[in-house]
């Protein structure tokens, strides 16, 4: 009797999709990216009602110092010594668009004196629309 | 005399295409950060140098101590007991003014919890907004009496 010749099949990975998964990866970050202004590390408030910010908001953080950093919504935030600085910052935003939204992104445990006093400027410039950053209450928070 | 042409590859080169697309997804994957994009709206009204006076008998005043114990018009409160007492108050004049006053030690968050619970006015059966006054300690210096 005469025997096949046992065939040898080379080791080899399927790479034919790898190419339409790599490009639906790069087009699902493409999408999702946003370059954050201000990466001020805070513990946000936990509030149930949260509304989705408008993109290129305008930014003004608060850390756990007390410490004051503003942006203009397309540059990174930068450290400001005091709450005046946080007025001639946002008169100049309301200036060049006076529907501008800003953004308050303070830690939870600052005093409010220190928020209050980033309002207050926010007011005196003329800003209309402001949202406080927060996280969503959870079930373990009640 | 048959020549031999060269033919020209028609093929596209694509043996770095999965490098670049790597490289892609890489930068992507480091740069990207999930961030928090959602708070709560708090419009401010227009800083008036001549605001209408309000009368203290017209308005509810929710005061914040430092440790996050809730005043209402003089009463130690807890934070889900305020509506309930605001209803009836609110169901005679919808527009009735409610001062939420901190004190100047008060946690941020203290705030904004009960921020976060008064505009929650329709869990409680309101059928209006309620009327919310954060004033600034400016604006209590200047016009509070």
């Amino acid at each position: 009797m005469k025997l096949k010749a046992t065939i040898e099949h080379k080791p080899n990975i399927p790479t034919a999709s790898m190419a339409d998964i790599a490009f639906l990866l790069i087009i699902f970050f493409m999408l999702t990216i946003t370059f954050e202004v201000d990466k001020t590390q805070v513990t946000l408030p936990k509030t149930t009602l949260r509304y989705e910010i408008p993109k290129q908001s305008a930014y003004v953080s608060i850390d756990p110092n007390g410490r004051i950093r503003v942006s203009d919504g397309t540059e990174q935030s930068a450290l400001v010594s005091a709450a005046d600085e946080v007025l001639s910052m946002a008169a100049g935003v309301i200036a060049m668009d006076p529907q501008k939204v800003f953004v308050v992104k303070a830690h939870g445990d600052v005093d409010w004196l220190k928020v209050d006093e980033v309002i207050d400027a926010l007011k005196r410039a003329k800003v209309r629309d402001v949202y406080l950053l927060s996280d969503q209450v959870t079930v373990d928070d009640l | 005399m048959r020549l031999d042409r060269d033919r020209p590859d028609d093929e596209i080169p694509t043996s770095s295409m999965a490098d670049i697309a790597f490289l892609l997804i890489v930068f992507f994957m480091v740069t990207t950060t999930f961030t928090a994009t959602r708070g709560l709206d708090f419009a401010l009204p227009e800083d008036d140098d001549d605001p209408p006076v309000v009368e203290k008998e017209e308005s509810v005043l929710v005061e914040i101590m430092p440790n996050g114990e809730l005043i209402v018009d003089q009463d130690p409160m807890g934070l889900h007991e305020i509506i309930p007492y605001l209803k009836p108050k609110l169901e005679r004049n919808p527009k009735k003014p409610v001062i939420i006053r901190p004190d100047i030690a008060t946690p941020y968050r203290f705030m904004v919890q009960v921020y976060d619970e008064l505009r929650q006015w329709e869990d409680y059966g309101l059928e209006q907004p309620i009327n919310i006054s954060v004033p600034t300690q400016r604006e209590i210096q200047s016009f509070w009496y």
